[in-house]
């Protein structure tokens, strides 16, 4: 599996970053994820898992530096009212961020030094279990030399939404691990934004107790050369409720992982990425792996992506259905809509599934523009231009209606609307 | 759809499903041996083996070389483990490549000299190897016609075929239908052409063994412009204990041709797992239409799993020309393990592929079964509909590629895939790969899993069935759309096989 | 000919009591109208009868012409005489309509210890069954109830109780989801059922099926019990005056 890199080894730097410097408190999980990591090595295009996405400009190191892009480019959430946490060039900055102190929530970084921390038990666990039955490397990697991140412990009701942000100013690579523990009960929205970096290699361990829920928004956009990797984990307990969506714009390589495990009865896990991608260099891949092991708990997956100019976008969606997870709702949708001949879809939806009393499907179309819906809306007047946009955002509502936040998905709905008008011709 | 031709199941054949289920009494029916004087190649796999099956055949020097080069390709390469089936090691040593009854060491020249316990056993097997009578299970139609439909048969027993019907009939309409041994020595320039021009000897794993190792099969050839005036069929039955069958069928639908071939497959009951490697190839011409019906019932292993056929498959149907057309259709119930993909290359404009499967686990039994449609042609179709049915401590797996080639402008897939689950300890999965390189096709795949639902059959029940007759008449129902694509004596054999496949696996 | 004494019932997952002791004999040859109001247990009464999943009899007994039905299978109280027409008749995709008829014929027909039906005198009695019920061949050839509005599908289920011939008829609530014609036909193919060995045991929330399937005998549900019983005028009294009103009176 191992791939010998010429000039650059990820493993042996890794090695020497956790030789090098003491972390404190998550050492300990770092050299435990630099082991799995030797032993996994890092991925290659033989590999399944990376069948449709070439691993391999997310492991080369030369990276030319990239724009600037400041906060205000950054946070496209800017009117709502959140807590900010801003990192640039991969480490918090406390002069950006807001004032951490906050009822109900207890915030703090990754960097923070100490023994002790409520996060040390926390940190690379998901990770580390997600490692089976594929190997997720690039997250191990995370685990191991992480420059920074946001440890952030619910425990009651918190007012705002908390909002991480990214922004870049003179390092091309940027590495960030957080933790999200929500208690019992406890709920929380979180934000995610920005540029953090040219390549960014993002991992976000969540855990929700019983009866807890988080809402994860996240908005990928703005920088054309963007390189990421991202991992959400999320452990999801009885009655809790777990909600992701993604929007993603632009950008060269993005390829977000996201494995959650439904461990408590009745719990509920969604999943919904909206992306929009123009030109050969754009390469989106959504690869989802949810486990269900518990009784009476759903799932819901909803991709949608709109693809131009030669634009790739791959879909890699697993549900597992675990024995004895019975009264299990697993549903799951993938769609492309292609809006030219060059753009292609790759799609792997998968069921595996050791439950009887289950009621699981998916599904998975790829096509062009419908003409009849265009043509029925040109002849009500409606130029080409605007009937192709409201068919285009029509496709992609199913998954923006899964934000259940309505002022934030009308946010959501104006980017889109913005970057599709932005390409007419 | 609408352009599909569809065959009428006959009215009222559940209730027959159900009668049969009751005088089966759920056993493998097929499970018997016969008693015949078997002479075999020695034990293990090498040249010298490969030498002696292609001398036992008579075969000219380059078909000798032909295989010669596929064995020293399979001594290289390893058996592929990305599908979920699991097995014990295969010792490919410990087999034999070679088993013909004695009595066949000299061909007959008509099946009147065929050795009698060898017709008595395909006789016993519903399949007289008499021209003047019919294939078991043809019965008159409901609108009152004569069912006087003939089907050749070509009956492979073991390492040979033992002989085929309507040779004579067939050959003044043109078609060429004989055993693939027999189509090497009379006709070398059609194998010489299309042998390992739809799947290489570099195949696969199983397909490079099986051009190695083949000893027969049957060979197809209808001319252009020809409709095959009966149906053709291969009736494969493995009789010899450790021995492993490798058969190889060519069909050749040349332009404007049509033929309907029909495959069936049984084994005797045995403790230890015996080995099936198959590789059938199929060339479809402009204008041609080829459907090929398959049902398989080896012997699937007892019920805590030992035993069974090890049924390692390559099928792929090569659409050359504009309008060709093929169409698969499986009802898979019997092997241990399945491991087979029945493939469409739609390599000509407007050329259409269908498959349609049902797959059957019970007990311990394991498929990892579908299909790849390769759109390469323009406006080219195809259509996927697979029911997997899991039982006891069964794996059922839909594993499938629908690939549209760049090229491959404004063409259409539809795959539905289903699956149900039958107790708590089975596993039902599907595994598509989707691959979309032109936007003016258009793709769609649908999935679901369930169990068979409880209203249905309390609604069954409380109008008088059993459980068990109520879950074969619900699990008929759910592969309907498959059953209406078989040819009609098929589909009748096909809907009792679902019922007796699935005895034991309620209450 | 059907008996039931002091029958409680529970919901099996849950320890909720849904009959709580239902007293009710329907003698051959009559027509007995259960009504209530929903949530009264009218068709948990008619699953229990029939035998389906998911309710745990605690009490009570029920006897169909003498013989104990509560420890048999639905199949077996089928071929017993016992027909439930459904309140939402089941769709079963792929399996044929006829087909679905003549296993239920011959399930029962066999379970007596009768011959099988030979499929001509079968396909006569269909057709001559299904044309009094207006149905028609392609209706009939269609997979059992699906893509059925709801007129044909509680048509096919008189249908089907044309066919099976059972001595026990329990209609739930066939009149829902019917428009007055179509409620006609179907208490027209119910009346032409009705004789002397046969009972039956219509239940319904209104008063307006009852106008055309005369009952004998009319009780009245409530709460998991039968409060009240009369002759068909208090089916009457219930569409003038509503249930809260006889609810009260006998609380």
């Amino acid at each position: 599996m191992a791939i010998k890199q010429q000039k650059f080894d990820p493993i042996e730097d890794a090695t020497f970053q956790v030789a090098n410097k003491n972390r404190g408190w998550s050492q300990k999980a770092r050299e435990g994820a630099l082991k799995r990591l030797s032993t996994m090595g890092m991925p290659s295009r033989r590999d399944e898992y990376w069948k449709y996405t070439n691993p391999t400009e997310l492991l080369t190191e030369k990276l030319s530096v990239s724009p600037v892009v400041g906060l205000e480019d950054a946070n496209i959430f800017s009117e709502l009212d959140a807590l900010k946490i801003v990192f640039c060039d991969g480490v918090f900055n406390p002069d950006l961020s807001d004032d951490l102190a906050a009822e109900n929530i207890i915030i703090s970084r990754l960097e923070e030094n100490g023994d002790l921390h409520w996060a040390k038990n926390y940190y690379g666990l998901l990770e580390e279990k997600a490692q089976r039955p594929v190997s997720r490397s690039l997250a191990a990697l995370n685990t191991a030399i992480a420059s920074d991140g946001a440890l952030i412990h619910v425990k009651g009701k918190v007012e705002k939404p908390i909002q991480i942000l990214g922004i870049r100013n003179n390092t091309a690579e940027a590495i960030l691990h957080h933790v999200i523990k929500v208690e019992k009960d406890c709920s929380i929205t979180l934000l995610e934004s920005g540029p953090f970096a040219k390549r960014l290699n993002s991992v976000m361990e969540v855990f929700l107790d019983e009866g807890a829920s988080l809402e994860h928004i996240r908005a990928q956009g703005r920088d054309h050369d963007r390189l990421a990797v991202t991992h959400v984990f999320a452990d999801i307990k009885e009655n809790a409720k777990f909600k992701s969506f993604t929007l993603s714009a632009n950008g060269m390589l993005t390829r977000n992982e996201c494995v959650l495990t439904l461990s408590g009865d009745e719990c509920a896990a969604h999943v919904a990425g909206a992306s929009v991608g123009d030109g050969k260099s754009f390469h989106h891949d959504d690869t989802v792996f949810i486990t269900h092991d518990a009784v009476a708990c759903e799932s819901r997956q909803v991709f949608k992506k709109v693809l131009r100019n030669g634009a790739t976008g791959v879909f890699q969606g697993k549900i597992l259905v675990k024995e004895g997870a019975q009264k299990t709702d697993g549903y799951q949708i993938s769609q492309s809509l292609l809006l030219d001949e060059d753009s292609q879809f790759l799609a792997k939806p998968e069921l595996e599934i050791y439950a009887d009393d289950v009621a699981c499907s998916h599904g998975s179309t790829s096509g062009a523009i419908d003409e009849e819906a265009l043509f029925y809306l040109c002849s009500r007047g409606i130029s080409k231009n605007d009937a192709a946009d409201m068919l285009t955002l029509a496709f992609l509502a199913e998954a923006v209606e899964e934000i259940e936040n309505d002022k934030i998905a009308d946010i959501i709905v104006e980017k889109i609307s913005a970057w599709l008008s932005r390409r007419r011709n | 759809m609408a352009s599909f031709e569809s065959i009428e199941v006959k009215d009222g054949v559940d209730q027959e499903t159900v009668d049969a289920v009751r005088e089966v009494g759920g056993a493998y029916k097929y499970g018997w041996e016969t008693d015949i004087e078997m002479e075999y190649a020695p034990k293990g796999l090498n040249t010298d083996i490969v030498k002696l099956i292609s001398d036992k055949n008579e075969e000219p020097e380059w078909m000798t070389e032909w295989r010669l080069k596929a064995f020293n390709r399979w001594e290289k390469i390893k058996e592929p483990k990305w599908s979920m089936v699991q097995y014990p090691e295969i010792d490919f040593q410990d087999q034999y490549y070679y088993a013909r009854p004695k009595s066949m060491a000299e061909k007959p020249k008509s099946l009147d000299e065929v050795d009698p316990k060898l017709l008595a056993t395909y006789d016993k097997l519903g399949i007289p190897l008499k021209e003047q009578m019919l294939l078991a299970g043809v019965e008159t139609a409901d609108n009152g016609e004569q069912g006087e439909r003939k089907v050749a048969v070509d009956a492979v027993f073991d390492s040979v075929s033992v002989g085929t019907t309507f040779q004579k009939e067939l050959k003044s309409a043109g078609v060429i239908f004989c055993s693939i041994s027999e189509a090497i020595k009379e006709h070398p320039e059609l194998v010489k052409k299309y042998l390992g021009s739809v799947v290489p000897v570099t195949d696969n794993y199983y397909a490079t063994l099986n051009s190695a190792v083949f000893s027969d099969g049957s060979f197809v050839y209808v001319p252009p412009g020809v409709r095959c005036p009966m149906e053709l069929s291969t009736y494969f039955r493995i009789n010899a204990e450790n021995t492993g069958q490798f058969e190889r069928t060519l069909i050749i639908a040349d332009k404007g041709s049509y033929v309907s071939y029909l495959e069936g497959c049984t084994a005797p009951k045995r403790d230890t797992a015996q080995l099936h490697a198959a590789v059938v190839e199929i060339v479809v011409e402009e204008d041609a239409e080829v459907k090929y019906s398959t049902v398989q019932n080896w012997f699937p292993g007892d019920e805590d799993g030992n035993g069974g056929i090890y049924n390692f498959v390559t099928k792929r149907a090569d659409c050359r020309g504009d309008r060709s057309k093929v169409m698969w259709t499986q009802v898979e119930t019997g092997s241990a393990v399945t491991w087979k993909y029945p493939s469409c290359i739609l390599r000509g404009d407007d050329s259409q592929g269908e498959f349609y499967s049902i797959a059957i686990t019970n007990n311990h039994q394991q498929a990892d079964t579908g299909t790849k449609m390769v759109h390469l042609g323009k406006n080219t179709k195809s259509r996927i509909v697979s029911k997997g049915i899991s039982a006891g401590f069964a794996q059922n797996t839909y594993r499938g590629l629908v690939s549209m080639h760049p090229k491959a402008k404004d063409s259409r897939n539809y795959t539905q895939c289903d699956s149900l689950l039958i107790g708590d300890k089975c596993g039902a999965h599907t595994v598509p790969y989707i691959e979309v390189k032109n936007n003016s096709s258009r793709v769609e795949h649908e999935a679901t899993t369930s169990k068979v639902d409880d209203d249905q059959l309390f609604y069954c029940r409380q109008r008088g069935m059993d459980e068990e007759e109520a879950v074969a008449l619900v699990v008929n129902g759910f592969c309907k759309d498959v059953l209406q694509a078989l040819p009609m004596e098929f589909a009748m054999e096909a809907q009792q096989l679902v019922a007796i496949s699935l005895e034991g696996s309620v209450g | 000919m059907l008996e039931i004494k002091d029958l409680r019932v529970n919901l099996e997952d849950e320890n909720k009591e849904i009959l709580k002791g239902v007293d009710l004999s329907v003698e051959a040859g009559k027509v007995h109208a259960i009504m209530g109001p929903n949530g009264s247990g009218k068709s948990t009464l008619s699953y229990v009868l029939s035998g389906k999943d998911g309710y745990e009899v605690v009490g009570g007994s029920v006897k169909l012409d003498g013989l104990d039905i509560l420890e048999m299978e639905p199949e077996e109280r089928a071929a017993a005489g016992l027909f439930l027409a459904f309140q939402y008749p089941v769709e079963i995709p792929g399996v044929g309509n006829m087909t679905f008829l003549r296993t239920a014929v011959n399930s029962q027909r066999k379970a007596r210890g009768e011959d099988e039906i030979s499929a001509t005198d079968f396909l006569k009695q269909v057709r001559e069954r299904a044309k009094s019920l207006q149905i028609d061949a392609e209706m009939l050839k269609r997979p059992v109830n699906v893509g059925f509005s709801g007129g044909e599908k509680k048509r096919n289920e008189i249908l089907q109780m044309a066919m099976l011939e059972p001595r026990m008829c329990i209609l739930d609530e066939t009149d829902s989801g019917l428009d007055v014609d179509a409620m006609k036909l179907v208490a027209e193919g119910v009346n032409a059922l009705r004789d002397a060995g046969r009972g039956f045991l219509v239940i319904t929330h209104y008063q307006r099926l009852l106008d055309h399937i005369k009952p004998d005998v009319v009780h009245i549900m409530a709460n998991g019990k039968i409060v009240k019983t009369g002759g068909p005028e208090l089916a009457l009294e219930v569409e003038n005056n509503g249930y809260s009103e006889i609810l009260s009176e006998v609380a």
